[in-house]
């Protein structure tokens, strides 16, 4: 047991080390100046008038630390991420990175947790009830229906229910987290006006969850169905309704609650496009006007925290996974 | 009687899903391929009529805020979107399979190696390195992009192609022993490609969906290249213009269709190339109620058999023209064939056969287990006088493990992996029994373990905590628990070590004396069998070729295989070269005309191959199907011409 997390602590290290490391690396090889090119932005958005980019580029190389030797900054990089300093926006200098992402994260964990969850929670219910034998047809007629929607990406689902809620019937905003005009109190105003804004871009997320949640839910109960232990309780003559949920069900968790595990790790990542669309204030949006905006510190910052979390979520299912599956938790 | 054979389109791996799928895909190429031709290109970046106006006989789908012509555009954007996906897929799959190969033939360091590099690809979130990467390329190639999509994404290939090299290596020894005398390579690769071809067509799917995917979002993102429209800078620019809150419905919808309809196609085809890839995957429960005969109310032709039962008398269970029937992709195939046979109450009986004659298959029948693809569809089961094939499910679950029971096979997969042993037990007496007190439940698990020979602390383990053999008794303790007046015994010591199963044996013996039930004992061991039974039954292609008690059975075998059964049985005593039954078990899709047994049998005559001998009693208490046995009413003493002619053919063998 003792070894087993070892290891697995092991590998989320040696992840944390290539992942971060190809981050340092990849954009370096690719472009060069990454100083030049947002000082470009900045004085076309300014006007391009008679700036002297370059005497603003050599300063805010030399302050960055970009004129230093590539090992130089390797080392440099290591010690800011072990501090969690990514430096500063170039766009919204003097903000740095870490508190813009601070400010950000709580709305992306906020929303996708909740759509997550509901995803889960109704996909694998969804799930388990299409793998009955028993099921009525009108349950059987869902799953094509599924199929569809969890092949479409779902930030599609996205622009369809802005139009159709928010242009054309407008029921509900289009965009933002919360009314520009509103100041934030912790009341009830302030959550039902979040709730209000956060209804679209979560139904998006969960249409797509649920079915994609039922469709793995049913994979696996179809295949567990088809085990050993599910003829033998049979043969116990137990009824058919224990059979299914203490002897399919509860085995088939094990992986779907895996698979939940790692989608909380993905949390940060598969936002991005959702905000992107809504203008939800979360990390997909930073990274979306960061991208926009050539802002590469933001970009490398949001992405190394992007890897951090999908990295710990990983270590965090293989530690929890043995709490859970008592084949590995009681083994020999 | 030969199993029916259908053509391709009959194959039941064909699905819907697959077909619908395919049609979908094939005619976005189609438009992919001949749409472009057929328009004129600069109309997709050329105004040519104002902006932002709705559809018309003029422009199809409308323009866009630059005024371009939309369908123009749709038209061209949908082929580049498609490259992307083809360049990621075959990129993907290309190194996918090269590593997977090397992982699975090499083994060792290489495979090592390769399996940490997948395991941190597939931790990084692709999607926030292609941004990382993409967003310092000024005008980003998207042959380019799709490619490095390709390096992220080909693990999962790998993984794939690895376990089935692995699958296959192990089988190949067996493989290269059948071979005669094929080299192994060959062999190997002429089963390691029908193999390998759906997992490369399944994973270059997933790959292309992939590749696609993610150049679409990043392309959403704005880290598109402006030149070629592809259908990702479509939705970015009508997002950029606000074409859904200014309901241009015409500039975003046409493009979202087109991805949707893509998306649709690769996904059914995926989800139908499935069943190629794992022909095991159960149908889907819809489809299980669709085809097959139901379960419930099967009767017996009785009229029109020949072959009645010709047991003494009721017995606690009668068999009756039993016949299930396996639906393959290839056929349909008779695993139990017309079977018919009587036990008596506290009766020990043996049912004998190799591999494929039946005998598993019988065993879930006879509770009425089967699962598709096997389907009863004939005869009857008469437990003390009532036809568990014409029973609601309701008045068999009641049965079940009360009235019947069943030891099953391998009890390593047959006890619930998450749930204490305990627990497992006390289910039968709450189900059947209607205990609730936890006091009484405990006693009453505490006193079935102690009859297996087990402990009373092993109810509180997990079934993986506990050796084979100990499995083993915990569900022979759950068969006994209810004190049922038959155990089905299926194989229950064929994964077990010899020790163990002497062990196994004597409980099974020792329990059966202590409640008087009835045994079916099924498996193949001969010897082990003759040991235990009272009387016994050999199984051979599906039919019941020969019953009678045990000692005459042994002494004087009646059926040529039977005897080959037991002469092959190795002897202590008379130490002379082991020889085992020429030939193999036939084919049930092909079966031999007339006698399945025939093609191995010493004692063929020219009957045999043209007629399929029927089960008949030549002698008070045995039966046989066999053409040495004449139909006669009664032979006067079982040494006549046809044991005789036997024992000749027999006397030919042991040199």
């Amino acid at each position: 047991m003792l070894r087993y997390i070892g290891q697995r602590f092991l590998q989320f290290l040696l992840i944390i080390f290539i992942a971060n490391s190809l981050t340092f690396l990849l954009p370096r090889l690719i472009s060069g100046d990454p100083i030049q090119e947002a000082m470009q932005v900045k004085a076309a958005a300014a006007g391009n008038q008679n700036f002297d980019i370059q005497a603003w580029v050599k300063t805010y190389t030399e302050r960055f630390g970009l004129n230093q030797p590539l090992w130089r900054q390797y080392l440099n990089y290591w010690w800011d991420l072990v501090h969690l300093d990514f430096g500063f926006s170039l766009f919204d200098y003097p903000a740095t990175v870490i508190s813009e992402i601070k400010a950000a994260i709580p709305w992306t964990i906020g929303f996708m947790s909740v759509a997550i969850v509901l995803a889960f929670v109704v996909g694998t219910a969804l799930g388990a009830l299409l793998a009955w034998p028993n099921s009525p047809r009108f349950i059987q007629a869902l799953v094509p229906v599924l199929m569809v929607i969890s092949a479409i990406p779902f930030y599609l689902f996205g622009l369809a229910l802005i139009w159709i809620f928010a242009v054309e019937l407008r029921v509900l905003p289009p965009g933002g987290a919360y009314d520009p005009t509103l100041i934030l109190r912790p009341d009830w105003k302030t959550a039902l006006n979040i709730f209000q804004h956060a209804i679209l871009p979560a139904s998006a997320l969960v249409l797509f969850g649920v079915g994609s949640w039922a469709l793995g839910m049913r994979a696996t109960m179809v295949n567990i169905l088809g085990e050993d232990y599910i003829t033998f309780a049979q043969a116990k003559g137990l009824p058919e309704r224990s059979i299914f949920l203490r002897y399919g069900v509860r085995n088939a968790l094990l992986p779907q609650i895996t698979g939940l595990a790692i989608s909380f790790g993905l949390i940060l990542g598969s936002g991005v496009i959702i905000e992107a669309i809504f203008s939800y204030p979360g990390i997909g949006s930073l990274v979306f006007r960061a991208i926009n905006a050539k802002d590469y510190f933001v970009i490398n910052g949001t992405v190394a925290i992007m890897v951090l979390t999908a990295a710990s979520a990983l270590l965090i299912v293989d530690l929890i996974y043995p709490l859970i599956d008592p084949r590995i938790r009681f083994s020999k | 009687m030969a199993a029916v054979r259908r053509g391709w389109l009959h194959d039941t791996r064909i699905t819907p899903n697959l077909i619908v799928g395919l049609i979908l895909l094939i005619s976005i190429l189609l438009i992919s391929l001949f749409g472009p031709i057929l328009v004129n290109p600069k109309m997709a970046h050329v105004a040519a009529v104002g902006p932002n106006l709705p559809p018309s006989s003029e422009n199809w789908f409308g323009t866009d805020s630059q005024g371009r012509d939309v369908f123009t555009t749709l038209i061209i954007a949908i082929p580049s979107t498609l490259r992307v996906g083809l360049v990621a897929g075959v990129i993907s799959v290309a190194i996918g399979l090269v590593l997977g190969l090397l992982a699975g033939f090499f083994g060792g360091l290489p495979d090592a190696v390769i399996r940490v590099f997948s395991d941190v690809l597939i931790a990084v979130p692709s999607l926030a390195f292609m941004i990382l990467v993409v967003s310092r390329m000024n005008r980003p190639n998207i042959t380019l992009v799709a490619a490095i999509v390709g390096f992220l994404t080909w693990s999962g290939t790998a993984r794939g192609i690895r376990s089935q090299v692995l699958t296959i290596r192990e089988r190949s020894y067996t493989l290269v022993a059948h071979a005669n005398g094929e080299g192994g390579l060959e062999v190997l690769f002429r089963e390691v490609m029908p193999n390998l071809l759906p997992l490369i067509m399944a994973s270059f799917i997933g790959s292309v969906t992939a590749g696609i995917f993610t150049v679409m979002s990043l392309e959403v993102l704005g880290l598109g290249n402006n030149v070629i429209p592809t259908l990702g800078m479509m939705i970015f620019w009508s997002q950029r213009f606000s074409a859904v809150l200014r309901s241009m419905w015409w500039w975003w919808s046409p493009p979202i269709v087109a991805i949707a309809s893509i998306f649709i196609g690769l996904f059914l085809v995926s989800s139908g190339l499935d069943r190629f890839v794992n022909p095991n995957i159960p149908v889907s429960a819809a489809r299980q109620r669709s085809r097959g005969p139901s379960k419930k109310a099967v009767t017996a032709p009785a009229a029109e058999r020949t072959a009645t039962a010709t047991g003494q008398g009721t017995g606690i269970l009668e068999v009756k023209n039993l016949q299930v029937v396996y639906q393959t992709p290839r056929g349909e195939v008779k695993a139990v064939d017309d079977v018919s046979f009587s036990l008596q109450p506290g009766e020990r009986m043996g049912l004998i056969g190799e591999s494929g004659s039946g005998k598993t298959t019988m065993a879930t029948a006879l509770m009425r287990l089967s699962r598709p693809p096997a389907y009863i569809t004939g005869g009857q089961i008469l437990l003390e006088g009532q036809d568990l094939l014409n029973i609601s499910n309701e008045a068999l679950r009641r049965l079940r493990l009360k009235e019947i029971a069943l030891m099953p096979q391998a009890a390593m997969n047959s006890l619930n992996p998450v749930a204490r042993v305990g627990p497992q037990i006390k289910e039968a007496f709450q189900v059947h029994l209607n205990i609730q007190s936890q006091q009484e439940l405990d006693q009453r698990v505490a006193a079935v373990l102690k009859k297996v020979g087990l402990r009373p602390e092993v109810a509180n383990r997990f079934p993986h905590q506990l050796s084979g053999g100990m499995k083993q008794r915990v569900a022979m303790a759950i068969a006994i628990c209810l004190s049922p007046k038959v155990i089905i015994a299926d194989e229950p010591t064929s994964a077990l070590d010899v020790v163990v199963q002497k062990q196994v044996m004597l409980t099974l013996s020792r329990l059966q004396q202590e409640l008087n039930a009835a045994v079916v004992l099924i498996g193949h061991d001969m010897g082990l069998i003759a040991q235990f039974a009272d009387s016994i039954g050999v199984l051979y292609a599906g039919k019941l070729v020969e019953r009678g008690p045990v000692n005459d059975v042994l002494d004087n075998p009646l059926h040529p295989y039977t005897r080959l059964l037991i002469d092959s049985l190795p002897d202590l005593a008379d130490k002379r070269e082991l020889f085992g039954i020429p030939g193999l078990p036939p084919e049930l899709l092909q079966l031999p005309p007339g006698c399945p047994f025939h093609t191995r049998c010493p004692a063929a005559m020219a009957r045999c191959k043209q007629e399929i001998p029927v089960i008949q009693s030549p002698a008070p208490g045995r039966q046989v199907a066999c053409h040495l046995y004449p139909q006669y009413d009664r032979l006067p003493d079982i040494e006549t011409a046809a044991s005789k002619m036997m024992a000749a053919a027999f006397a030919g063998q042991e040199g």
